[in-house]
């Protein structure tokens, strides 16, 4: 579903390149659970960004579905963004001025969704993630795990084929962290979402089914779960 | 979704309250003086549009090209009009036009009325609708008049005015009238105003005056036909000016004056009457024309107002963007795209210039009685339903949420996702734009102060410059239409003789600056002395004239009835001397009047000003002839009790005149009258530059509570390390006192510009002191100052534990 070739990240320090990115190819495909491993710096959050399109790579190609990314014009890739790919962040990066309903409504709205459906969406998802008793609370009012559970079910809302997440229980307790991982595992074998995380843990790590290892903008090493 | 767009813009307004409020605070202010601003405006500009051929109405002026420069005058002879209807092909109807005040009679109804004389044509070229008789033929009997709705409402009551016969009296002649049509009231930006027309023919003089080319005493307006092209007039009227005003052009030739491009000395021009009510260039025009300066300043003025609010909304709102940075980035990773977002902030700029709006219009209603009574302004809120105007609020309101609004809705969507929501952005710099916006602000408004100082001082200049005369102590009194001048002085002369108050009693044709009466005539004179030209203002005396108005006499003596041959005798002043040449002029001789009668000099004045301080003070023959009448009575009281010696008088007069109105006022309330257009434009720029000011500071203000919470840190961290209050007060400061020195620098060569060039349309003015640039620049870095000092201070004396602990 997901091809990257030979994408490099370079900023311009002074006179010199600064490569983020050097040559990276991955291939990501339909129903995995990709893990990203790597030092502080090794740039995988900047991998990840240019997977989820909000980055675009210095050099190289990025297929999405067949589609060939690097060549498509904005509303192209928002289009393909807004029906395909759903974020969450370490920061949950919830909006403070919106309940947790209305952040979980917020990407239907974007995408000309009508309101009764919509109603029907997001009280699923409420249901699914126990959360109904929240919706009219503000992110300031939850704890750092019901917001990431926000977070989750809004990137899920509009059942997106791709997650992408930056280290999402980094913020979180360990009893936490294990809770949002046995969620991602469950999406992933029972909804068929697929998922490319970040992660400093090993152990959260262990949930996928691939770990790529990241060092100097460079894959080091790939392990097959 | 639009719904969802205004809540959520609700939620963000509410949530930045005290930045919204602000911003809506100088916005509605902004809004509350450009409507009255641009009402006035547009009434102004509005002058005599309602005429369905204005804009092939022109006024008849003639042109002067003499020695000393171009010198129009709108004065025609007589028997003009009518020559000018027969031998000029494209004239479709012409009009003579004179106005007078009268005395109406009908049965024992007694009533002021304003007389307007013109020609049958009048009605054919103006819209003044007749709501009863013919346009046609209302006019056309010698002894015709029609009258307004509201003039017939006064004189008639309820009873019909057509065909009743009414007694005018005007010029201290009585004459009967029939009413031959009823006009419909004419609208307020009306140039032309009347209460009855009659014929032109009973204009005062037109029997003696009737063929005579060289006496001039009215306008004149001509209607052409269609598709006329006035371009090419003044070669085409040349064989008339040869044949009508030879006279003129020889002794034009005579005192040496100078052709102008066409070739001619002497000349017949055309003024569209659309422009009437801003034409104060050709001396004499139908109703009281202003200076297009007046209008435009207020123009200029509200578009600084608007122009500073619309700053200030753009720098919050790029200052509250930054602190919305983050919220931005997620809505994108949501996959919004560029115009929901715009739309979304679009929205909440909406929502401001909606409430500002309002609350602007409120203000509006609350301040438009005293709008209306500090600039003479006509308007009514009523005026702002007219379709046009909402079209222009509309739009107008449109333009500000697209300028103020866009320009930050665009800088926030275009904020980099990754980086924003790594919050990198979220602190944020200065930014040239808005330091350049401040600067703009600040240049408009110390050039409002400028303008403001020296308006002001020029105005206390003109108040209190020595004019050659005693103004406090000297009451003048118009005589009106009830008596007739001469006899009327010689009754309060009697009168007033045993009047312990007063010193001395004086009559003359002219009056000193402009009284209650309201108007004002002046009247020119050339003669031939020694092969030359000599022009003079012509003012006709009364005895102890010079004695009652405490003029200095330099040589000879003043009016005397203990001398017999006075009437023929003639007191000039310096410039007239100077003008004269030579010595000894006592006892000279001068042919004024045609010669027919030669006068003597008997006295010579120091100068004083007769004239407003616009003016050089011109050569002046002051003199007894018959010719002209008294119009003003002067009377100078013992200082002192100024107020129990005018009622005193005011009782005289009143047992002289029990119906005729006491219209006196004192000579320095008359200059003071001079200078009303004056005064009115300082109140423009006093306005104009507090609320420029008030609306600055009010942006300045919020930029700086931005500013503190953007680097609450670093003064901490200063605090921290040893700072003191006043440190970090300079510290937060400087930058801002730098722009409104630059914007206070850049404003100077502008306002000295502008007033050295206002100035100039005063012979006697200020010059303009470096001090006032100084003291303008300070006043505008003290309020600077103050108004980051609120939020500095207060950061700089709070508890540096606080502001770390937070980050
Ligand atoms: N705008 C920029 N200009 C220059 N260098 C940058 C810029 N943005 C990121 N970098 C560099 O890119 C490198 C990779 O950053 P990235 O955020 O991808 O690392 P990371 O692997 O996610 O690290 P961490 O585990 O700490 O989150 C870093 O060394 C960073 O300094
Ligand atoms: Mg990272």
């Amino acid at each position: 579903m997901l091809s990257l070739k030979q994408v490099s990240k370079y900023y311009n320090t002074g006179s010199n390149k600064t490569y983020v990115l050097n040559k990276v190819d991955l291939d990501v495909d339909q129903g995995e659970f990709v893990s990203i491993m790597g030092p502080s710096g090794s740039g995988k959050s900047t991998l990840l960004n240019i997977i989820g399109m909000l980055d675009q790579p210095s050099e190289g190609y990025m297929y999405f579905l067949n589609e060939p990314v690097h060549q498509l014009k904005e509303k192209q890739r928002s289009a393909l963004y807004k029906q395909n790919i759903g974020f969450v962040f370490q920061a949950y990066h919830l909006i403070d001025e919106l309940t947790v309903y209305e952040n979980i409504e917020t990407p239907l709205l974007y995408q000309d969704v009508k309101s009764a459906e919509r109603k029907a969406l997001v009280a699923d998802a409420l249901d699914r993630f126990n959360i109904v008793g929240k919706k009219d609370l503000f992110p300031a009012q939850l704890s750092g795990g019901q917001q990431q559970l926000v977070g989750i079910a809004r990137a899920l809302i509009s059942k997106p084929k791709l997650l992408l997440a930056d280290e999402p229980t980094g913020n979180l307790n360990s009893k936490q962290g294990e809770e949002i991982m046995e969620l991602f595992k469950k999406l992933n074998q029972e909804d068929k979402v697929t998922i490319i995380q970040v992660t400093h843990s090993e152990k959260n790590a262990q949930y996928g089914s691939r770990i790529i290892n990241l060092l100097d903008g460079k894959i080091d090493s790939t392990v097959i779960l | 979704m639009i719904k969802n767009y205004f809540k959520i813009a609700w939620r963000n307004l509410w949530k930045g309250r005290v930045f919204n409020l602000m911003n809506i605070t100088g916005l509605a202010v902004a809004v509350a003086c450009c409507t009255l601003i641009f009402l006035t405006v547009y009434y102004e500009f509005s002058y005599d549009n309602f005429h369905d051929k204005l804009d092939r109405i022109y006024q008849v002026y003639n042109v002067a090209n003499r020695p000393k420069g171009v010198e129009k005058n709108s004065a025609m002879p007589i028997p003009m009009a009518s020559a000018f209807k027969a031998e000029y092909p494209a004239v479709k109807y012409v009009t003579r036009s004179g106005n007078m005040g009268g005395v109406v009679t009908y049965g024992n109804q007694k009533v002021d009325g304003d007389i307007h004389f013109v020609d049958p044509d009048f009605l054919k070229m103006f819209s003044f609708p007749l709501v009863q008789g013919n346009r046609n033929a209302a006019l056309s009997e010698l002894n015709s008049a029609v009258i307004t709705e509201k003039a017939a409402k006064k004189i008639f009551g309820s009873k019909p005015a057509l065909n009743q016969t009414i007694i005018i009296n005007s010029n201290n002649e009585e004459k009967p009238f029939l009413v031959t049509g009823v006009a419909k009231d004419y609208p307020s930006n009306s140039s032309i105003t009347f209460d009855i027309l009659v014929r032109f023919e009973h204009f005062p003089q037109y029997k003696v005056e009737k063929n005579n080319w060289d006496s001039r005493s009215h306008i004149v307006l001509a209607e052409f036909n269609e598709g006329y092209n006035p371009q090419n007039f003044s070669k085409q009227i040349k064989s008339f000016v040869n044949k009508y005003y030879a006279g003129d052009i020889k002794n034009l030739k005579r005192d040496g004056a100078k052709p102008d491009a066409n070739g001619d000395i002497f000349t017949l021009a055309l003024a569209p009457f659309a422009n009437n009510h801003f034409n104060n260039d050709i001396g004499g025009v139908e109703g009281d024309a202003i200076s297009k300066t007046y209008p435009l300043s207020l123009v200029v003025i509200g578009c600084f107002i608007l122009l500073i609010a619309c700053i200030n909304f753009i720098n919050l709102s790029v200052a509250r963007g930054f602190t919305r940075a983050r919220e931005v980035g997620v809505r994108k990773t949501l996959g919004a795209g560029k115009w929901q977002l715009l739309t979304q902030f679009w929205v909440e700029t909406i929502m401001v210039c909606f409430a500002s709006t309002v609350v602007g219009l409120l203000l509006c209603t609350l301040l438009i009685n005293q709008f209306k009574a500090m600039f003479k302004s006509k308007i009514s809120l009523a005026m702002l339903l007219e379709p046009a105007h909402l079209a222009g609020i509309v739009v107008m309101f449109l333009a500000v949420t697209a300028i103020a609004g866009f320009y930050p809705a665009l800088m926030m969507v275009r904020y980099k996702t990754v980086a924003v929501l790594k919050g990198k952005i979220s602190g944020g710099k200065p930014g040239k734009l808005r330091n350049t916006l401040l600067v703009i602000q600040f240049t408009l408004s110390t050039l409002l102060i400028i303008c403001t100082i020296i308006t002001w001082q020029q105005i206390s200049y003109l108040s209190n410059k020595p004019l050659g005369y005693n103004k406090t102590e000297v009451l003048s009194i118009p005589v009106g239409q009830n008596a007739k001048g001469s006899d009327a002085l010689q009754l309060m002369r009697n009168e007033l003789r045993n009047n312990s108050n007063v010193e001395s009693v004086s009559g003359a044709y002219m009056n000193m600056g402009k009284g209650n009466d309201g108007s004002s005539m002046r009247s020119v004179l050339g003669f031939i002395y020694h092969d030359r030209e000599v022009r003079t203002h012509l003012q006709r005396i009364d005895y102890d004239y010079i004695k009652t108005l405490d003029i200095k006499l330099l040589d000879g003596r003043e009016f005397d009835s203990k001398f017999g041959n006075d009437s023929t005798g003639l007191v000039i002043n310096e410039s007239m001397a100077r003008e004269l040449g030579g010595k000894n002029l006592i006892g000279s001789t001068l042919p004024i009047m045609g010669g027919e009668s030669p006068a003597h000099i008997i006295g010579i004045v120091k100068n004083f000003n007769f004239q407003s301080l616009h003016d050089d003070i011109e050569p002046l023959t002051m003199t007894m002839l018959k010719d002209f009448e008294i119009n003003y009575i002067f009377v100078k009281v013992k200082p002192g009790n100024l107020v129990g010696a005018f009622d005193n008088i005011k009782s005289n007069w009143h047992r002289l005149y029990p119906n005729a109105e006491f219209k006196a006022s004192w000579l320095n309330e008359n200059t003071e009258r001079q200078y009303l257009s004056e005064r009115r434009l300082s109140g423009i720029f006093v306005s104009g530059a507090v609320l420029a000011i008030i609306i600055s500071c009010i942006g300045l203000l919020a930029i700086s509570i931005m500013m503190v919470v953007q680097r609450n840190k670093e003064i901490g961290i200063r605090k921290v390390l040893g700072a003191n209050v006043l440190g970090i007060v300079m510290m937060l400061s400087q930058d801002f006192m730098k722009l409104v020195l630059v914007a206070a620098i850049l404003s100077f060569p502008v306002a000295w510009w502008v007033m050295s060039h206002w100035l100039q349309s005063f012979a006697y003015r200020v010059d303009i002191h470096w001090w006032v640039f100084a003291l303008s620049t300070a006043l505008a870095l003290i309020l600077a100052f103050v108004t980051i000092s609120f939020q500095s201070i207060k950061a700089a004396i709070a508890n540096p534990v606080k502001s770390l602990r937070s980050e």
